[in-house]
């Protein structure tokens, strides 16, 4: 894969190459999953009876392809890549990149096959049994060493923003990793174990990390990438480099306090959750003032959205971080909380994070990597167009009907009757939700199609730059015969 | 050796600590960041380094390209 | 000192990074070990009420957690009237002390359960798991027949002694059942004795006969042990009115 034409590249793109193509197969097969248990939701024969395929083991399956196949992945690609540019410098040690890149992909095929077997801590998004979560502590310690000494050989004295973004990123992952998943195991050889926390500080532990997961993991390091690739893109510099370091301090500092507003009126004590709240509206600040500087930077080059589908998945992506980011200290507050949790508007808040903000800026930002990875061009201009639509149309579908069913199914749980009775009892609202997980599961089904476009596209791309490149030889070749 | 802890516990302890805290921070970042005029200049000249790395990587040709 | 210190020193913007983003687990985190009243006192007749899990509830429990209920059933009930009505009193942070992981939940797929215990019967219980619809018409609930199968139960007093460690009131000296004796009852201390444990499951099993087939021990026996205990280890009526609300 390695351009043969240069004998030693300037940077490691061999790296970023390999992390680019599993980003998009975990991409697939997790969104897969994804669409896969959404239809089980809708039609529940689609269960067979088949133990690995319930609802319950898959969707851990669904949650830890997407987050850490696909977005981990993606980010170890561009922070590698971004890194390398801003720095100026070749990545510190090649046979430590390439051990992230097995380390990594191993913890994430290995999870999802021991999910289906039944074999999870059952923490939600931290379900990787105990071996597995020491492979990521030793994958993820390697990474940050990686990427400390590959700043400290930058021949440009500033640190870019965009890497300290990916710096607290790497940083405040390790923290949550090795807290959440504290754990005695049954035995030396066993693969279940038991968590060091219980109860009410095992919540908290557990939401803490959750929630950071968001902060740090899909929100901090994608920041990452918008910093570096919409500039680029654009070919324009960031708006205001002042107000990214604002953005910047009060980010990393907030995010960390907000896990308590997923354990509203549960048995964790009021003064925490209401911290967390308090935070939580904080938050939509550095948020926002995020968005701004993302969409200022684009702001100069709106003509350029006719023609280039790249910014538009960049504009789309800010759009969705600044509407998500307003929803989530929407939900928030205890008297919204009250109705939405426990409800779908969670899940429709989730993804219209994860697919219009977190997809959609890792869309563009790979459609801006891969003609510079492989030294061509797209295979197919009009196909990222279609991926484009197809995402939009996809999440727009998805996020709307889940905002049906959470409301809807908030609303009917605390209806009652003139004599002070429940109006409805719980399975009618579970009959309720059927014609909005039906519109859900086409919905993620037509982002599913999108994100297989590009993976087409992608593979076309490629074998198109192996074609030009043999061809290039040949003429070199065919011309030194002459000679 | 921990009870002074359950002082922030106490919603009307914490509230005007954090306000005022946090205020305060805020306050003194803002001022940094965006008062004098030779600071900011020079702050603002950092957000080129990604257009910095075109020249010497033969990198530049396919950007080229592009636009 | 200037911001560039910052941004031109990896070291210097690590340290100050970790600080910044260590502030706010602490500060929410650590004191919930510290304070007394984050956990409630749950005593009635000066012995505790709320006990950690039998062997076989705690087999229930792990294959509870093995099939993913967590991700469609929550066990917290909010202090609403509508929650009240449907599921009953509000959870209590006491009653998932000896929970390793909790079970909380996030999303009610399902209905919650924190209170399931002892609101349907057995054969309610086997008959829905096996076939969810064949009860309830409109269920969108997986079917679960392989929890007929046996239950392995051989590394039941490894699983106990890892819960010991992390802080569980299972027993295995004399001085530690005495312990159990003073805080729980002599009868629930029995049940948490560590030496007896594949023989508590068994008798549990038989006795409590809840897959309806009283000759073997399925995964089933422990899966309805476990839900038919959820939510019982409270009795409300011999509290005031106002008692837990002290605690929030």
């Amino acid at each position: 894969m390695v351009a043969s034409s240069a004998p030693v590249e300037q940077y490691n793109y061999d790296i970023v190459r390999k992390f680019t193509i599993m980003a998009l197969v975990w991409g697939v097969l997790g969104m897969l999953a994804g669409v896969y248990i959404a239809s089980e939701l809708a039609f529940p024969f689609l269960n067979f009876d088949i133990a690995q395929i319930t609802f319950g083991r898959l969707r851990p399956v669904h949650t830890t392809l997407v987050i850490f196949g696909f977005g981990g992945s993606a980010l170890f690609a561009t922070s590698y890549y971004v890194v390398q540019r801003t720095c100026q410098t070749r990545l510190f040690s090649d046979g430590a990149a390439n051990f992230t890149f097995w380390g990594w992909n191993l913890s994430v095929g290995l999870a999802a096959i021991s999910y289906m077997m039944g074999y999870t801590q059952a923490r939600e998004y931290a379900e990787m049994v105990w071996p597995i979560d020491l492979l990521i502590a030793v994958t993820w310690v390697v990474y940050l060493v990686i990427y400390v000494m590959t700043l400290r050989r930058r021949s440009q004295p500033h640190i870019y923003v965009a890497n300290w973004f990916f710096i607290a990123f790497i940083l405040a992952t390790a923290l949550l990793h090795i807290f959440n998943n504290m754990a005695v195991p049954v035995h030396m050889f066993s693969l279940s174990s038991y968590s060091l926390h219980a109860g009410v500080q095992d919540a908290m532990t557990q939401w803490w990390y959750g929630h950071n997961a968001v902060g740090f993991f899909l929100t901090a390091a994608f920041l990452g990438m918008m910093y570096y690739f919409i500039p680029k893109q654009v070919g324009r510099p960031v708006y205001s480099y002042r107000l990214s370091i604002i953005h910047f301090w009060a980010l990393i500092f907030l995010y960390m306090w907000v896990g308590g507003h997923h354990l509203h009126w549960t048995a964790l004590p009021d003064w925490t959750s209401t911290l967390a709240a308090g935070f939580s509206i904080l938050l939509l600040m550095p948020s926002w003032g995020g968005m701004i500087n993302g969409i200022m930077t684009l702001s100069g080059a709106w003509d350029k959205l006719r023609t280039d589908p790249i910014i538009r998945f960049m504009v789309v992506s800010l759009s969705f971080y600044g509407m998500s980011t307003f929803e989530g200290p929407l939900m928030s507050l205890k008297s919204v909380n009250a109705l939405s949790h426990y409800t779908d508007w969670t899940i429709g808040h989730v993804h219209s994070g994860a697919l219009g903000w977190v997809a959609m800026i890792s869309f563009g930002s790979f459609y801006h990597l891969i003609p510079r990875l492989w030294e061509t061009k797209m295979y197919s201009e009009k196909l990222i167009f279609t991926h484009f639509w197809l995402a939009t149309i996809g999440i727009v579908l998805y996020i709307s009907a889940l905002w049906v069913a959470g409301i809807g199914q908030g609303l009917l749980l605390r209806a009652f009757d003139e004599y002070g009775n429940l109006a409805y009892t719980f399975i009618e609202t579970v009959s309720f939700l059927h014609q909005p997980y039906v519109i859900r599961a086409i919905g993620g089904g037509l982002f599913l199609l999108g994100t297989i476009l590009m993976g087409y596209n992608t593979l076309m791309t490629i074998r198109k730059a192996k074609k030009e490149r043999t061809e290039i030889e040949a003429k070199i070749a065919a011309k030194l015969a002459n000679a | 050796m921990f009870e002074w802890l359950s002082w922030f516990t106490h919603m009307e302890n914490t509230k005007p600590f954090v306000l005022v805290l946090f205020t305060i921070t805020f306050v003194f970042i803002i001022v940094y960041v965006f008062t004098n005029r030779k600071r900011g200049k020079r702050l603002e000249s950092y957000k080129n380094i990604p257009f910095q790395d075109e020249d010497e990587n033969g990198q530049s040709k396919d950007i080229k390209d592009e636009q | 000192m200037k911001h560039e210190s910052i941004e031109t020193n990896a070291g210097l913007l690590i340290v100050l990074t970790l600080i910044v983003i260590s502030i706010g687990g602490l500060v929410e985190i650590v004191p919930l070990y510290f304070i007394d009243s984050t956990i409630e006192e749950v005593k009635v007749d000066n012995k505790e009420t709320i006990r950690p899990y039998s062997a076989l509830e705690l087999r229930g429990r792990d294959i509870y957690q093995r099939e993913g209920c967590y991700t469609c059933h929550s066990q917290m009930i909010r202090p609403f009237r509508d929650e009240a009505l449907r599921y009953g009193h509000y959870s209590l942070a006491a009653e998932s002390k000896f929970d390793h992981p909790f079970q909380w939940g996030s999303k009610r797929t399902g209905p919650d359960l924190a209170r399931v215990g002892k609101k349907y019967s057995n054969e309610w219980h086997v008959q829905h798991l096996i076939a969810p619809r064949s009860v309830v018409k409109e269920s969108i609930m997986p079917n679960y027949p392989w929890l007929m199968e046996p239950l392995k139960y051989k590394d039941i007093a490894d699983r106990m002694r890892a819960l010991k460690m992390v802080g569980v009131p299972y027993s295995e000296t004399t001085a530690e059942y005495e312990a159990n004796v003073k805080r729980f009852g002599e009868e629930i201390a029995k049940k948490l004795n560590i030496l007896h444990a594949e023989k508590n499951l068994i008798a549990q099993a038989k006795t409590g006969n809840y897959d309806g087939n009283a000759d073997d021990i399925t995964e089933m026996d422990a899966m309805v042990a476990y839900l038919q205990m959820l939510g019982t280890m409270v009795d409300f009526s011999k509290f005031d009115e106002g008692h837990f609300a002290d605690f929030r």
